[in-house]
């Protein structure tokens, strides 16, 4: 194959190696551009006004105040949002989020107007001029009082054509039940008649958020014959398509470019402030920001609060014979992607265990509060918390060892997953032996004697990689043998960009720091799917491998065609040359790349093939308890995973790391504390986040050694993985430490000190 | 109300001037009126790092800092590091050391590993997570950031 | 942020003058950090901010003597945390300096902002209490010395008039007496504290001869534990006593509940802490 050096050589396997971030050297040096801090010229700032109230009627908005602040160009509330878009309600499910609160407001912070300036202070100062009556109405705050409450938080459910399953929910009423995934397999009732032992036990995860530390921000720049958006996004695919959607314009007339994304982690998906900024531009018929601030990002996207109950049936052998699942998901006040997490992580509720009777349901609720969406782990730490909690207080009752039991029941190759999906490429069992060999489990661990009592603790999780979804790639072979690659996937810091680049580099036999990936633009860029759920590597992968081998076959008959023989070595810009006369033309390549997939049954949520690859996860955790103040302290952090062959180990490694690490923050002390609907933590004063003195003394990151075969050189998603077993990891520790048992996050140091003085008949007396 | 002043001070080893209001804080200033981004308002209360600002030789929280203060100061930001076309060896480090992932953070990190250093020439774990315990990575770079200071320190020794 | 004027005298008596009794808008600004916070979150919208950075420079110097460190009211807490003479005269306070917030913070904050703003939560006001500081308080009439635990009088609320500032800390020499601090935070480890408590004493051979103890954080200002300080004056330190002093302190404290704690279990850690305060001040806190 035509060549780049003269020389011919080759330059050496791309994929595996650690390559330093192509981005580096603008990050470092502080020159990166966000879109929280881009400007237009002529650009106009909008601030914005918020609900008080959970939940209320809006008898009147009152902005004459606000408008006669000097500075102030336009005050805009739905009524003006309508006359420039007739339909304005959004949602990659549901299209039931209103651009600004629309004769109802269904949780507090939810945006009722927005004020435009030139000066984002004056814009501010008008925010508080303003002022709204609301008539208020019960609020439900709760996912399991939510399931059969009176209080709806929306009148109608409006499903978007995204799920074809949902169009029967058209026009439903009477419930805060988003949508219902159900899976049936075996003979549940019959298997818990012939169980030994029957568990049931009941666990809760609390509302936690993102905060990605560059906001939300999106700037809008409209005008009659196109719109271009720059926004901070994780999927400028699904932006233009939804814009598209709400102008009832072609998708080519809408251009919408992401530059450096300062992270998401799942934030920064779908729609979230572009369709506000599109409005505010068509009203102000001017580039228009929306950035938010730090506390205003607790209005805008969480994570799920779950309820999980879970029931299971063992034999006189220790085999789980029967496990029933039901899992509520508070989805807040706008539904957002939670339908999707109800379902594609609801089917793995009953956890990498090898069962022949499995029942799951699983519910998207409306509530009022911030609406929950993807956040890193799509619900499966919320799994994970309560199936590997429940696993380990099983294994105590039965009087077994934790890892022993496990081993009774995972799934390995070959077995059905509770889906009926044949595990194929998933390391359970590989990852649960090298965390035990890694946590010196067979060694006995020294408890102590004085306040501070050790334990240790583990646990094992799989995820199913959202399945269907599609990647287009395209690689430009540049007449001097330079190679630009195309793809939509947002590096927002795990290094897409960088193992992109490998991939390209492998096949066309070039250093991948010599490639270049260009910034995302849908003018440019073609279709992506998303970058989530730990789905780029693997699907963009496969596009851009098929993208640079296109590129690569196209070379080769390009060669022939200028007469060269058989298996020469032409380098490429000579190829160019002879073709046409100078340095001058280019090589497209394209790939695209779309998995098999069955769609679960309605009535069963079975498949035969129900994901394209499996993430699987362990962690161990050896923690110290201060038995007089409650407080945790986490020793030691061992990380597993299967991610099938590494692209990058050292993204790899930091990608475990990172994840581990905030999964701690949720696990330990992250908390969005509501009362009465209001969140009255809202600032990085009172929600901390992990710093430096909670990274545990002693972290592993670790991969087990797998070939995905179904994927792009080995290797499969990373980005989720370490979060899905840490919270069950640290509070099965707590139990071997201690003996107390919580089932509720975070573990808090009065959580704790509660358990364990109630546990010793003294409990805390709250006067 | 707030009247604009002109104020003169160094920035980047230049001397400048700007018309200010007394409501402006330091990274306002930096990115509209010099176009110096690495300085980013995040959390907006001094906790997270990212608006860190040399004023006067020592590391400020440019978000809480008003714009007036800096009148007659020296103000040094990220970009007076590789102003000559090279990069630092703090800068040179955390590339190597792969300690940064969506780089909001990554500027405010540096000039504090700076400041550190100037300090404490060779740091060990503990000392690093104390220096650094006010700046904040919601990627978790942390254990990475540890080994890019011990990496930076060496390099500044010339090893 | 709403606009404001700022006003930039050159003396501390300039100072004075351009604050008024009577208006809430008008505050003096010295490092501006907790100020500036509270101005973004709304809770307060100045008309005008007084600066204090351009006053006298003997108001930012620290000096000591044989009796008594003084330190500047001007002075940042980073200067504290470097000064050999505070070193020398109360390492508890440079010890402590070492957890303040954080280096940029402390780069900018000044000890007297850090006293005048009232907030129970900040590290200062215990351990300066327990070391017996006293504070000079300068008005439109002249100046006035204080105790420092007489400064605060409830919720980020001082005696303090609109138009008074405080201009220097002073520390008594400490002899032999042994310091320790401790904050408990239960969110992450950087955290605002649930409860700190400050412990100074002073001991005649086995027996206790003087105790101050101080609590704060879960309180609503730095307070005395005076009840427990009686206990322990005249006594020799044991388990049994700690323990018993614990129960007291933890019983008679008012506690305010709130997100990193409720009354309950801040009792609880008052009733651990009082004892591990002491006997980490026994075993390792020179004050001196």
């Amino acid at each position: 194959m035509p060549s780049k050096s003269p020389d011919s050589a080759k330059v050496g396997a791309q994929v595996g190696r650690s390559v330093p971030r192509l981005e580096a050297r603008e990050k470092v040096t502080g020159r990166a551009e966000y879109t929280h801090t881009m400007r237009l010229p002529g650009m106009l700032y909008a601030k914005l006004f918020r609900s008080t109230v959970a939940h209320g009627l809006i008898k009147s908005v009152d902005t004459s105040a606000a408008k006669k602040l000097p500075g102030v160009l336009h005050t805009v509330t739905i009524e003006e949002v309508r006359k420039v878009i007739p339909d304005p309600y959004y949602g990659p499910a549901f299209h039931d989020q209103p651009i600004l609160a629309d004769g109802k407001v269904r949780f507090v912070g939810e945006p009722v107007a927005a004020v435009l300036s030139a000066d984002p202070h004056v814009a501010e100062e008008a925010v508080q001029l303003i002022s709204a009556d609301y008539e208020q109405l019960p609020a439900v705050y709760d996912e399991v009082e939510a399931l059969t409450s009176k209080i709806f938080v929306h009148e109608q459910l409006k499903p978007a054509g995204a799920f074809a399953d949902l169009k029967h929910l058209k026009g439903s009423k009477g419930t805060n039940i988003a949508l219902e995934y159900r899976l049936r397999r075996g003979d549940i009732d019959q298997a818990f008649t012939t169980a030994a032992h029957i568990f049931e036990h009941e666990f809760r995860t609390q509302k936690v958020l993102h905060l990605p530390f560059e906001p939300h921000a999106t700037i809008a720049d409209y005008e009659d014959t196109g719109v271009t958006l720059y926004t901070a996004s994780q999927g400028p695919s699904f932006v233009r398509s939804e814009i598209a959607r709400l102008l009832g314009w072609q998708e080519n007339k809408v251009r919408v470019k992401v530059p450096f994304l300062g992270s998401g982690y799942g934030a920064k998906l779908y729609i979230k402030l572009e369709a506000l900024a599109l409005a505010l531009s068509m009203i102000a018929r001017r580039p228009v920001k929306v950035a938010l601030t730090f506390e205003e990002m607790f209005y805008q996207i969480t994570r799920h609060p779950c309820t999980f109950r879970i029931k299971s049936g063992i034999d006189k052998d220790g085999r789980i014979v029967a496990r029933k699942c039901q899992v509520f998901w508070n989805g807040g006040a706008y539904a957002d992607i939670g339908p999707r997490v109800t379902q594609k992580s609801g089917l793995t509720a009953s956890g990498p265990y090898d069962i022949d009777n499995v029942s799951i349901d699983s519910y998207a609720l409306y509530t009022n509060v911030t609406p929950a969406g993807a956040l890193r782990g799509f619900g499966v730490p919320q799994l994970a918390w309560a199936h590997e909690s429940h696993t380990d207080m099983m294994a105590r009752a039965l009087n077994m060892d934790p890892v022993t039991f496990r081993k009774k029941n995972i799934l390995r190759e070959g077995r059905p997953h509770a889906t009926g999906t044949i595990i194929k490429d998933a390391a359970v069992e590989k990852v649960l032996d090298r965390l035990v060999e890694r946590m010196r489990w067979s060694q006995p661990l020294v408890q102590g004697a004085g306040p501070g009592r050790r334990g240790r603790g583990l646990a094992i999780s799989m995820k199913a990689v959202i399945t269907p979804t599609t990647s287009v790639a395209i690689v430009n072979v540049n007449a001097d043998g330079s190679i630009t690659l195309y793809c939509g996937t947002i590096d927002m810091g795990q290094g897409s960009d960088t193992a992109m680049a490998q991939m390209v580099g492998e096949v066309l036999n070039v250093a991948a720091e010599t490639v270049r990936v260009v910034q995302r633009d849908t003018d440019v860029t073609p279709y992506d799917m998303g970058t989530l759920g730990s789905r780029s590597l693997f699907h963009m992968g496969h596009a851009v491998r098929r993208a640079a081998e296109d590129a690569r076959d196209k070379l080769t008959a390009l060669a022939r065609e200028v007469g060269e023989p058989e298996g020469s070595n032409i380098p490429v810009p000579t190829l160019f040359v002879k073709r046409y006369g100078m340095q001058a033309g280019n090589i497209i390549g394209t790939g695209v790349f779309k998995p098999d997939y069955v769609p679960p049954a309605p009535e069963t949520g079975l498949s035969d093939n129900v994901t394209a690859f499996w993430m699987v996860s362990g962690a161990g955790a050896e923690v110290e308890v201060d038995t007089e103040t409650g407080h945790v302290k986490v020793c030691k952090l061992v990380s597993v995973v299967d991610i099938g062959k590494p692209i990058n180990p050292q993204l790899v490694d930091t990608q475990i790391s990172g994840a581990a690490l905030m999964q701690l923050g949720f696990t330990m002390f992250e908390e969005m504390h509501i009362d009465g609907g209001q969140v009255i933590n809202a600032s990085l004063a009172d929600y901390k986040i992990p710093g430096f003195q909670d990274v545990p003394d002693a972290m592993e990151n670790l991969t087990v050694d797998n070939f995905q075969s179904n994927g792009p050189f080995g290797a499969k998603g990373v980005g989720e993985v370490a979060t899905f077993c840490v919270s069950p990891a640290i509070a099965n520790a707590i139990d071997d430490a201690v003996g107390v048992r919580l089932r509720e996050l975070p573990l808090k140091p009065e959580t704790v000190l509660r358990a364990l003085l109630a546990q010793a008949g003294k409990p805390l007396e709250d006067a | 109300m707030s009247a604009a002043r002109t104020i003169s001070f160094r920035l980047n080893g230049a001397l400048v001037t700007a018309d200010v209001k007394p409501h402006h804080n330091l990274v306002e200033l930096l990115q509209t009126h010099f176009g110096l981004y690495g300085a980013r308002e995040s959390c907006g209360q001094g906790l997270c790092g990212c608006c860190t600002v040399i004023v006067n030789g020592r590391a400020v929280s440019g978000c809480l800092y008003l714009a007036l203060f800096v009148d007659g100061a020296e103000v040094a930001t990220v970009e007076s590091l590789d102003a000559n076309g090279q990069l630092d060896p703090v800068q040179e480090a955390f590339i190597e050391t792969g300690a940064f992932q969506c780089g909001f953070c990554t500027p405010g990190f540096i000039l504090m590993a700076g400041q550190l250093l100037d300090d404490h020439p060779d740091p060990d774990d503990g000392q690093i997570k104390h220096y650094l315990s006010g700046n904040l990575c919601r990627c978790a770079s942390y254990p990475q950031v540890i080994e890019a200071v011990k990496l930076a320190a060496r390099k500044r020794k010339g090893n | 942020m709403i606009p404001f004027d700022l006003a930039e005298p050159k003396s501390l008596a300039e100072a004075i003058l351009l604050l008024d009794p009577d208006d809430a808008t008008v505050r003096p600004i010295a490092g501006g950090t907790a100020l500036m916070l509270m101005i973004k979150a709304g809770v307060f919208r100045p008309s005008k901010l007084v600066s204090l950075r351009s006053v006298e420079p003997k108001y930012s110097s620290i000096s000591a003597s044989d009796d008594v460190l003084c330190i500047g009211s001007l002075s940042t807490l980073s200067a504290v945390e470097r000064s050999a003479e505070v070193r020398a005269h109360a390492p508890l306070i440079t010890r402590t300096m070492f957890t303040l917030s954080n280096v940029r913070v402390r780069n900018v904050a000044t000890v007297g902002g850090a006293l005048a703003h009232g907030d129970p939560h900040m590290d200062l006001p215990p351990v300066l209490i327990a070391l017996g500081a006293t504070i000079t308080i300068v008005g439109p009439k002249g100046e006035r010395g204080l105790p420092l635990e007489d400064l605060f009088t409830g919720y980020y609320e001082t005696v303090l008039e609109r138009n008074e500032l405080i201009s220097q800390v002073q520390v008594p020499s400490q002899g032999s007496k042994k310091a320790a601090y401790i904050k408990v935070t239960t969110g992450s480890a950087d955290d605002w504290p649930a409860l700190c408590v400050a412990a100074v004493l002073e001991l005649d051979g086995k027996a206790v001869k003087s105790a101050r103890i101080v609590a704060s954080a879960a309180t609503a200002k730095a307070t005395r534990v005076a009840s427990v300080e009686s206990m322990l004056i005249g006594a020799t330190i044991d388990d049994a006593l700690l323990a018993k002093a614990g129960g007291v302190a933890a019983k008679e404290a008012e506690i305010l509940p709130d997100i990193r704690g409720s009354v309950a279990y801040k009792r609880e850690l008052m009733r651990v802490t009082l004892g591990r305060v002491v006997r980490q001040a026994l075993n390792a806190g020179g004050a001196n």
